[in-house]
């Protein structure tokens, strides 16, 4: 039995060693995070407005709680938590909420997703954005396409 | 076999006078902690599936799949050092119902006919148990998705 | 000599010299340890198979009883003895190890009277000097063949009883006049009983009704009532058996001293141990009698005493077909000389 308590500590121990890249995103099962919008390349203003107002939106609607946004080169990413007692319209509230964007913002092209592994990744995206001059474009819309890819796997 | 005998009167009063001394499944007591040491391993499973969403390129949706076969082995370590079968007699569906459950069947019926062999011991006697799981659960779950199918063509649903 | 419908009363009053006992770890945990010749700390007991672990109790309790008596195997005429396994097998491959001349017999839990019995019958008309009768079962082993596989977690109802891991084997001779040696007097032979319960997680229940029908047939035969025994102990009834028992007999105007009517099945665990509604098996009434019982006995403490060896006579694939459990019991009476 000591073995096995071992165990489990020994394995508890070494995944909090494991390196991350962010300081935010390891937190955001816990914790509500709030990221700001993020875009990758553009810088105009109108995009900038565009995104928060879409974030604004989305946060808007009461089954949802923490929202994460970020323009990529074609599409806007949409990753968002469900409020643990709407777990079960889940696909509901999806539907809703395409239908919304979709209607709002008919220029666009979204990617929305409810998956706490596609949040966690825009959050860490975002994190690296912010937080690193050197982070370049080309790379930042390397680790987006591979969130969409992510995000298309599981469907 | 199929049709019940009928009990004569006999065996009725007798059975009526057994029923006095037996001693009831304690139904409430079972429940309560089926439930949590059910929910004790629904836990440890939501916490490995984070531990492959947090650590690995896997999502919310793909991460079971890995999940499940680190819970089945963690069944398999605790039936092989003689925990299980002592969890199962105090949680009862607790850990009969959860995927573990099916993993201590596979793995008790493999250690128990290790001695006739690996062909015709391990290999045929790995499924005395699990085995009709698999059957009913595929074939139950064929029978779903047909009737689903169904209702989609005529757009019931 | 027959006495009543189906009685023997055994007139040479054969002496049960010796006995051997072994068990296994649960046992040496249990009440009656200090009654065990020998005891193994372990299931496997050195074997490979849980099967093969088996013939070694009954390997090792034969031939303790046959060392106490300062005999070889050859001085022993007959060997009757019985298990729960699979065709008698490690009884069988035991025989084969002693290489006694053998007769195997099946009566489930009831084994040991009914070899008891026979082996009584035999000496009594100078049929043998010697006979060893016994019988043994292994947790692990009944199990598998009667359940599921030991590590299966699956939850046993309170009613459901604990197979033992034990051997126990008596030396029969004929008497000679000795005094103070337990002899054995008197057998009864039961018929098979079923009342249509089909739960084999309750053979208590089950075997029930068939021990009350030999306890009264025995005291009608003999025309006796309870009060001639110091001690009535049926083989492995459990809590709920016992129970039924006592309510049965008394129906039928036989009222026992709750005192004096015992069950192996409850006497050889301790409180506490995860044995649910107690112990069963062909080896415990077999061990207690030889170990437990008989050294009380010699102690003194009973003079007289009735064992009833209850037997749940299914199959694992007569209860999977819808049959219900046949039962039978068998009593033999052993008196101090």
């Amino acid at each position: 039995m000591k073995k096995i308590i071992f165990f489990c500590f020994f394995i508890v121990t070494m995944s909090g060693c494991s390196h991350h890249d962010s300081k935010n995103s390891p937190m955001s099962l816990i914790r509500e995070i709030h990221p700001t919008p993020a875009i990758i390349g553009s810088k105009e203003s109108d995009d900038i407005d565009m995104l928060n107002k879409v974030k604004k939106d989305v946060e808007d609607m009461e089954e949802l709680f923490d929202v994460a946004v970020i323009k990529g080169e074609k599409e806007i990413l949409v990753a968002y938590k469900v409020k643990h007692l709407q777990r079960f319209h889940m696909v509901k509230i999806e539907e809703k909420l395409n239908k919304m964007l979709e209607e709002d913002y008919p220029d666009e092209d979204f990617i929305v997703s409810s998956d706490f592994k596609i949040f966690l990744e825009a959050v860490e995206l975002h994190d690296k954005m912010e937080e690193d001059k050197d982070y370049s474009e080309e790379k930042a819309q390397k680790k987006f396409d591979k969130i969409i890819k992510l995000k298309k796997e599981m469907t | 076999m199929g049709k019940k005998a009928q009990k004569t009167p006999e065996q009725k009063s007798y059975q009526q006078l057994e029923q006095q001394h037996e001693t009831k499944r304690p139904v409430l007591k079972n429940c309560l902690r089926a439930f949590w040491v059910g929910g004790l391993f629904c836990i440890v499973g939501q916490a490995i599936s984070l531990f492959y969403i947090y650590f690995f390129n896997f999502t919310e949706q793909t991460s079971g799949n890995p999940t499940v076969a680190t819970m089945v082995f963690i069944a398999m370590l605790l039936t092989g050092f003689g925990v299980y079968d002592r969890i199962g007699q105090y949680a009862g569906a607790g850990s009969a119902v959860p995927v573990t459950g099916f993993g201590n069947a596979v793995i008790s019926a493999s250690i128990e006919h290790r001695t006739e062999g690996f062909v015709l011991g391990v290999g045929g006697n790995m499924f005395k148990l699990a085995g009709s799981v698999l059957l009913f659960g595929v074939f139950s779950a064929f029978v779903i998705a047909l009737i689903k199918t169904i209702l989609i063509r005529w757009g019931v649903i | 000599m027959l006495k009543g419908k189906q009685s023997w009363v055994f007139e040479n009053r054969p002496v049960i010299a010796a006995t051997g006992v072994s068990g296994g770890p649960f046992e040496a945990n249990g009440k009656l340890a200090d009654d065990f010749d020998i005891l193994h700390d372990d299931l496997w007991m050195g074997q490979d198979s849980y099967e093969k672990a088996h013939r070694i109790l009954l390997e090792e309790a034969s031939q303790t009883a046959i060392q106490k008596v300062n005999l070889q195997t050859s001085d022993i005429q007959f060997m009757i003895a019985g298990d729960l396994i699979n065709q008698i097998t490690p009884t069988s491959l035991g025989a084969r190890t002693l290489s006694i001349p053998y007769m195997g017999i099946f009566g489930a839990c009831s084994t040991s009277m009914e070899g008891l019995a026979l082996s009584s019958f035999i000496i009594n008309y100078n049929g043998a000097n010697h006979i060893l009768t016994g019988a043994s079962s292994h947790n692990a082993a009944v199990e598998k063949q009667f359940r599921y596989p030991t590590e299966y977690g699956g939850q046993k109802p309170p009613t459901a009883q604990w197979t033992i891991t034990g051997a126990g084997v008596g030396i029969l001779k004929a008497n000679q006049g000795e005094t103070g040696v337990p002899v054995t007097t008197s057998a009864t032979i039961g018929k098979v009983v079923d009342l249509g319960l089909t739960d084999p997680f309750n053979m208590g229940g089950a075997m029930a009704p068939a021990a009350a029908d030999t306890i009264s047939a025995h005291f009608e035969d003999l025309q006796i009532d309870p009060s001639y025994y110091d001690l009535i102990v049926t083989g492995d009834l459990g809590k709920i058996g016992q129970e039924t028992t006592y309510d049965l007999l008394s129906k039928k105007g036989i009222t026992l001293d709750r005192e004096k009517f015992q069950d192996c099945g409850l006497l050889i665990y301790k409180e506490g141990q995860p044995v649910q509604s107690g112990g069963s098996g062909a080896g415990c009434s077999a061990t207690v009698l030889y170990g437990h019982l008989l050294n009380e006995m010699k102690k003194g403490t009973y003079k007289k005493i009735l064992v009833v060896a209850t037997g749940a006579l299914l199959s694992p694939l007569t209860f999977q077909q819808n049959e219900s459990i046949p039962c039978i019991a068998h009593a033999v009476s052993i008196e101090m000389n």
